[in-house]
């Protein structure tokens, strides 16, 4: 009886862009799955939470999270497509993607458990507990970005001077993601510690949804443009591949890493003067 | 939102799904059955389940009371936003097993005037419905096959 079976259907393959994530690799499309799914519960909690911290809704940060981890565990599974032949089998992988899972899952307990009740998550040393786990989040914050680093080497180490425009541009984009953004947000979590530079703590005068300050500098401008280095250099990387010869578009994808790399300079030292991003006047 | 707004639209989407269960079970359609399992047995349990996860995060904290005794128990009830999650919690649960009721009765042939009251004795008093309901599934199999065709 046809009735008789799950309306779930759990076990057959999944269509679309889904689908094609968990064939190229399941732990990471998975785990983006969950940060999808975590979404629907944050949003009703927003619209009920009244409680605020720093001027914003309490749920915005880990609704923020859930988007941003979503996303790079998505990309990251959708570049797993173009990875050499024997990385997925791979002790690095084997060992490093059920790690990103872990720290995935407990930066949102972190995360949700310090929104749920009303206190900050990061830059938070009001207590010893809170304190003791600040230096642990960060851990698994570098453990959830190293995959964009073993991913990007191995992609780059794949072809020798033959590496095609496109693959450059995933190894170079990967592996500029690493480096800039545990650079930023190790200075801001060790260096500032802090995000805002000068300004109101207030976050309700800033971007919508971003959040960044309009009236001082915010280091978080340049973590989420290092954090994006790639999607944007793969972007470029994807369009020459297609629109120049290889040799150019090569050099494209090379001048389009080198310029993300100074946008975030520019962001990072922008902030540090205590300017707000975009600033076209001087304040 | 505020919560009696979440209270009656909850309420609203319960009965839906209770209705589309009932109707599944008198009318022989294995069309509308599929589609009262897909809103009884899935989407309503998964949108009640939404509701009571948001409570939860929203209100959990600072409630006062605890699991360990009734009084506790009893306390939890006093924040409106926790009353509220423990009664979506027992509408999405009574709702998911009604599905499974209807599912089982389809399957094994238990007719309308039969299951009919198990549903409404789960959708009012949850577990008194699935006792019945187990007890009648005991007294079929109990049954020679002669006497119960």
């Amino acid at each position: 009886m046809s009735i008789v079976a799950s309306p779930l259907h759990l076990a057959s393959p999944r269509p679309g862009l889904l689908g094609a994530l968990f064939a190229r690799e399941p732990i990471f499309a998975g785990t983006a799955l969950m940060m999808l799914a975590m979404m629907p519960p944050t949003l009703l909690a927003m619209a009920l939470d009244a409680r605020t911290l720093d001027g914003v809704n309490v749920w915005i940060k880990p609704l923020k999270f859930e988007i941003a981890l979503a996303l790079y565990l998505g990309t990251l599974a959708w570049f797993a497509g173009w990875l050499p032949a024997g990385y997925l089998r791979s002790r690095t992988h084997r060992l490093l993607a059920p790690a990103v899972a872990f720290a995935t899952a407990a930066e949102m307990a972190w995360i949700g458990g310090a929104a749920h009740m009303g206190v900050a998550s990061h830059f938070n040393v009001a207590t010893p507990l809170a304190a003791a786990l600040y230096p642990v989040m960060g851990l698994l914050a570098v453990t959830i970005t190293l995959p964009s680093l073993t991913m990007g080497l191995a992609l780059l180490r794949s072809g020798g001077a033959l590496l095609s425009a496109f693959r450059l541009s995933l190894g170079l984009g990967l592996t500029t993601t690493f480096v800039l953004t545990v650079l930023v947000a190790g200075f801001m979590a060790a260096g500032a510690p802090g995000h805002g530079v000068g300004g109101t703590a207030s976050q309700a005068a800033g971007l919508p949804l971003l959040g960044w300050a309009r009236d001082g500098g915010d280091l978080r401008v340049a973590h989420f443009f290092a954090t994006h280095a790639m999607h944007f250099v793969p972007a470029v990387g994807f369009v020459a591949a297609r629109t120049l010869t290889e040799r150019v578009a090569r050099r494209a994808v090379v001048a389009a890493a080198l310029g993300f790399v100074a946008l975030v300079v520019y962001a990072f030292v922008e902030a540090l003067m205590g300017l707000p991003f975009p600033s076209l006047a001087f304040s | 939102m505020n919560v009696d707004l979440l209270f009656s639209l909850s309420g609203s989407l319960v009965l839906a799904g209770w209705a589309t269960l009932l109707a599944g079970a008198l009318i022989p359609s294995t069309a509308l059955r599929l589609w009262a399992q897909r809103l009884a047995g899935l989407a309503i349990p998964l949108l009640l389940s939404v509701a009571y996860a948001a409570l939860v995060l929203a209100f959990w904290h600072g409630a006062p009371g605890g699991f360990d005794t009734l009084a506790n128990v009893m306390r939890l009830f006093d924040t409106p936003q926790i009353a509220l999650a423990g009664w979506i919690h027992y509408l999405a649960f009574d709702l998911f097993i009604g599905a499974w009721i209807a599912r089982r009765a389809a399957e094994e042939g238990v007719g309308f005037v039969l299951v009919a009251p198990c549903l409404v004795l789960t959708f009012l008093f949850g577990p008194a419905g699935y006792l019945a309901f187990s007890a009648l599934r005991a007294a079929r199999t109990a049954t020679p096959r002669s006497l119960a065709a």
